[in-house]
């Protein structure tokens, strides 16, 4: 009997630890999206971040983009593309494309993207060499110290403010 | 051996949960979904507030609604606008779950297997409408076409008007049940005698010093809650160094009672009896500090404060003291409301309540009554009337008879909210083609042949003038706050369509491409008013302020002061309350009241509505029998005990609530359950229709339903039923129980 309840406990303890090692990995995997969008090639052809990804700088959402800003260029380039082919498939069928997140925040996070570039960060200060993906992939793992690395680094003026629990956690 | 769980069979079951559950989060997939075809105005993550109109009642108050990437959030009180200034009641918060209802009709859909077989098929939008147009087009002669229809907004009434006109047919028979439970058929009757017009009056409660209220649950459900708890909380806390006085006269405490300084329980159908005898006493004695009442001692002639006193069974003495409160204050109101309405002498009680404020000269005063002024929105067009419940016999018996070919329903629900014995139910099988505009299914859409879904109207436009109305002319605005989320239509885009699809008077009637073109064409008009509360200096102008405002109003308050008719010299009429069902076999009086949330059973399809608790009972998500403690005791039955409430037309069957804050002789019981459709909400709640145990009854004199003209006998079932309630029930608190 109390070598079954030993294996078991064996069992559940390495259950945990092959999960922790398998969320750690998850955390750095990239999502398998829709359409497979490669933010390199738009980024070599010279778009800026800001061209899809317009309300960063007014909003705190950085926003996706939509379908029809997508075929605002993809009606002529690239149309024999198979993924830009899926593209105009969901444009004709007036659906949204289901991407899935790749940068993630926890709901009882307030984090403003407005805020950060005000304080000339840049996009790639968090979201990694994103102009080097052909698949996006979370670059950091996006978690209170490692914001609080950052935010305590602040000039004393701002520091106050930056380190304040409900700066973030409103 | 039985297995046992072990202290040690926890834990392991507990490190798996805790193993799994931190696992959990790491293999979350969020997706995210941008529009297709972005509106202009939208930045993602940024909120835009949209001004519009609520219309999960009449009222017609101002809305603001928080809507994100395109999605409606929150929704407010419109604070500029002058009937609800940024105030909102449960209902109207809850509307956004009438958007996002997961049984919405998501598409036109046709009854294939008969009516009542819930074999909806799914059609396209143009099928659609050559099906209704070759309705339309085959009818023998228009007479044979009826748009039956609950109060809805006024452009929508003026198009259909319009249409039906053009076909030769009558304009929309208007009825719903809340409206014959705030008594607005029998209210405009009752303008129309004293003072020559339909428009409903305003109580002017919040500069009132004594507030009398007959029967008017004026903090729930009847006519303009929103506002009237405004106007409430002025006449308690806004006037320096005055705290005005709520006496409430009816049957049982209402939670608008439970706010008053005092409840007096009138034996049913006698309310118009106190209002005599409180005005017979005021001339009488010559109360107040208007002079000498010689002018009014007619309309008393008839009247004798003893007989009155104890046909009302409320003490001589009780009704000399609240004629010296309600003559001695410097403002005073009495108001009529809708559960005198709901009498067999509805508007003899309510002509008695209305010239009480004649007496102490209050007509057209501030603190007092008055009528609206529309100023230059009289000239918008129609305001939809409401039909009185004779309409609603006469329609059934053309129905019965044969009359009625095409039958179109829109806003209403006369399965459900017409008593069973009226006989809506057989004569619509008579009807050889049924067509519901309801967004949902209910009750009455399972019984038709084709059903057109109205968008919500949160996605919808229109415009409506709030009646009654407010201290100022005032149009409010309904705009869409999002995209429809369905394939729905609006039904003023239907009769647009159907109007272009039939041309010759039809198209000439109604010319306009779509709905919002036809509302800018009538608001447009008042941008050459002055009255303004904003600047417009181009109809265009004027159509995006309008929206954007939430409507248009005067800057400053504008009323009118009614003009009294011949009828304030004549005796007041004295009328006995009449009950169906003997006293002997039917020996307490059923009161069905209008639940403050789901008012007449239109709102038990949101969730939200239903787990609130009801103010009085606390009970959530089910229905009740009210029973005063001494009837409960002679019956022998305590809380939860299931009963069943008979009446000469029902029986239905529920479980009590001793409750005593009712006559004993009077058993209430809260409308708004017992859906049978009408969404998985509706549905899953325990409980039954009260009116179905109405009979058909009117008041002669308004043709109003006499709803609470019914007797009911109760037997007991033996069963129980536990009602959810939030308040416990076990002494704590409820010490009044006994």
């Amino acid at each position: 009997m109390t070598r079954w309840l030993t294996l078991i406990s064996l069992l559940i303890v390495a259950g945990v630890i092959v999960g922790v090692i398998l969320t750690r990995f998850q955390v750095f995997a990239a999502p398998e999206q829709p359409i497979a969008y490669s933010h390199q090639t738009h980024i070599e052809t010279g778009v800026p971040c800001l061209f899809c990804h317009t309300s960063a700088l007014h909003s705190d959402i950085a926003g996706i983009p939509s379908v029809q800003k997508c075929m605002g260029c993809h009606s002529i380039i690239a149309t024999d593309d198979p993924d830009v082919q899926i593209l105009a498939a969901y444009w004709e069928r007036g659906e949204p494309i289901p991407w899935i997140r790749v940068s993630k925040q926890p709901d009882f996070v307030y984090f403003s993207h407005q805020a950060h570039l005000a304080a000339s960060e840049n996009c790639e200060d968090c979201h990694g060499e994103v102009a080097r993906m052909s698949i996006t992939q979370p670059a950091v793992k996006m978690d209170m110290g490692w914001c609080l690395e950052c935010h305590l680094k602040q000039p004393e003026e701002k520091l106050a403010r930056l380190a304040d629990c409900l700066t973030c956690h409103k | 051996m039985p297995k046992t769980l072990t202290r040690r069979d926890m834990l392991k079951i507990t490190a798996g949960a805790v193993s799994a559950a931190g696992l959990a989060p790491a293999f979350r997939r969020i997706v995210i979904e941008p529009f297709v075809d972005p509106p202009e105005e939208v930045l993602p993550g940024q909120a835009n507030w949209y001004a519009s109109t609520c219309r999960q009642c009449p009222a017609g108050c101002g809305i603001v609604v928080r809507t994100i990437n395109g999605r409606a959030k929150k929704i407010e009180g419109n604070p500029l606008h002058p009937l609800n200034r940024g105030k909102l009641c449960a209902r109207g918060q809850a509307g956004l779950q009438v958007l996002y209802n997961p049984d919405r009709l998501k598409n036109a859909v046709l009854q294939t297997g008969g009516r009542n077989s819930r074999q909806f098929v799914p059609l396209y939008w143009p099928e659609a409408l050559d099906l209704l147009k070759e309705k339309i087009v085959n009818l023998s002669n228009p007479d044979r076409l009826v748009f039956l229809a609950g109060l809805m907004p006024d452009h929508l009434y003026s198009l259909s008007s319009k249409l039906l006109g053009a076909l030769g047919a009558a304009p929309p028979v208007i009825f719903d049940l809340l409206s014959a439970l705030e008594g607005r058929a029998s209210a405009a009757r009752l303008s129309e005698l004293f003072f020559d017009t339909p428009d409903l009056p305003v109580y002017d409660i919040a500069r009132s010093d004594v507030v009398l209220s007959f029967g008017a649950n004026l903090l729930e459900t009847w006519m303009s809650p929103v506002a009237q708890n405004m106007a409430f909380g002025s006449m308690r806390q806004g006037m320096m160094g005055r705290r005005g006085l709520l006496v409430q006269c009816e049957p049982r405490l209402s939670a608008t009672a439970a706010s008053a300084d005092e409840w007096i329980p009138v034996r049913p159908g006698a309310e118009g009896y106190v209002a005599l005898a409180i005005g017979r006493i005021i001339v009488e004695e010559r109360l107040g500090h208007v002079g000498n009442h010689r002018p009014q001692a007619v309309l008393y002639q008839n009247v004798e404060v003893r007989e009155m006193a104890a046909a009302s069974d409320v003490p001589v003495e009780t009704l000399h003291r609240l004629a010296r409160a309600f003559a001695d204050a410097d403002r005073a109101v009495a108001i009529p409301g809708g559960y005198l309405a709901g009498q067999r002498n509805g508007i003899a009680s309510m002509l008695a309540v209305q010239a009480l404020n004649l007496v102490v000269a209050q007509i057209g005063r501030v603190g007092g009554v008055y009528l609206s002024n529309a100023g230059p929105i009289a000239e918008l067009g129609p305001k939809s009337p409401v039909n009185p419940f004779t309409d609603i016999l006469e329609l059934i018996s053309r129905m019965s008879a044969g009359e009625i070919d095409l039958l179109l329903i829109h806003g209403a629900n006369p399965l459900y909210e017409l008593p069973p014995a009226a006989g809506f139910a057989e004569a619509i099988t008579r009807v050889p083609f049924v067509v519901s505009f309801s967004p949902f299914v209910d009750e009455t859409a399972v019984w038709s042949d084709l059903i057109l879904p109205d968008h919500t109207y949160l996605e919808s436009w229109g415009c409506q003038v709030p009646a009654p109305g407010a201290d100022r002319p005032v149009i409010s605005s309904q705009q869409p706050v999002v995209r429809p989320l369905y394939d729905t239509q609006s039904t003023a885009n239907v009769l647009l369509g159907l109007a272009a699809h039939l041309g010759g008077d039809a198209a000439q009637a109604l010319p306009w491409t779509d709905e919002p073109a036809y509302l800018e064409e009538i608001v447009g008009s008042l941008h050459s008013s002055s009255l303004g509360a904003y600047d417009a200096r181009t109809p265009t102008d004027l159509w995006a302020l309008w929206r954007q405002f939430g409507g248009w109003w005067s800057g400053k308050e504008i009323r009118r002061e009614p003009e009294m008719t011949e009828i304030v010299e004549q005796p007041l009429p004295v009328s006995e309350p009449q009950f169906a069902g003997e006293a002997e076999n039917y020996p307490y009086t059923l009161y069905p009241y209008p639940s403050t949330l789901l008012s007449d059973g239109r709102g038990a399809n949101l969730p939200w509505l239903q787990e609130a608790p009801d103010p009085m009972t606390t009970v959530q998500w089910g229905m009740w029998v009210e029973l005063n403690p001494d009837t409960a005791r002679d019956l022998g039955v305590v809380d939860d005990d299931v009963v069943q409430v008979e009446s000469p037309h029902g029986a239905l069957e529920a479980p009590v609530v001793v409750y005593p804050g009712i006559r004993p002789d009077v058993v209430a019981i809260p409308i708004g359950q017992g859906h049978h459709v009408y969404t998985r909400f509706a549905q899953s709640v325990n409980g039954s229709n009260p009116v179905a145990l109405l009979a058909p009854v009117t008041d002669p004199d308004s043709g109003s339903l006499a709803w609470g003209a019914t007797r009911v006998r109760i037997k007991l079932t033996g069963k129980k039923q536990t009602l959810a309630r939030l308040e416990s029930l076990d002494g704590k608190g409820r010490e009044s129980l006994g």
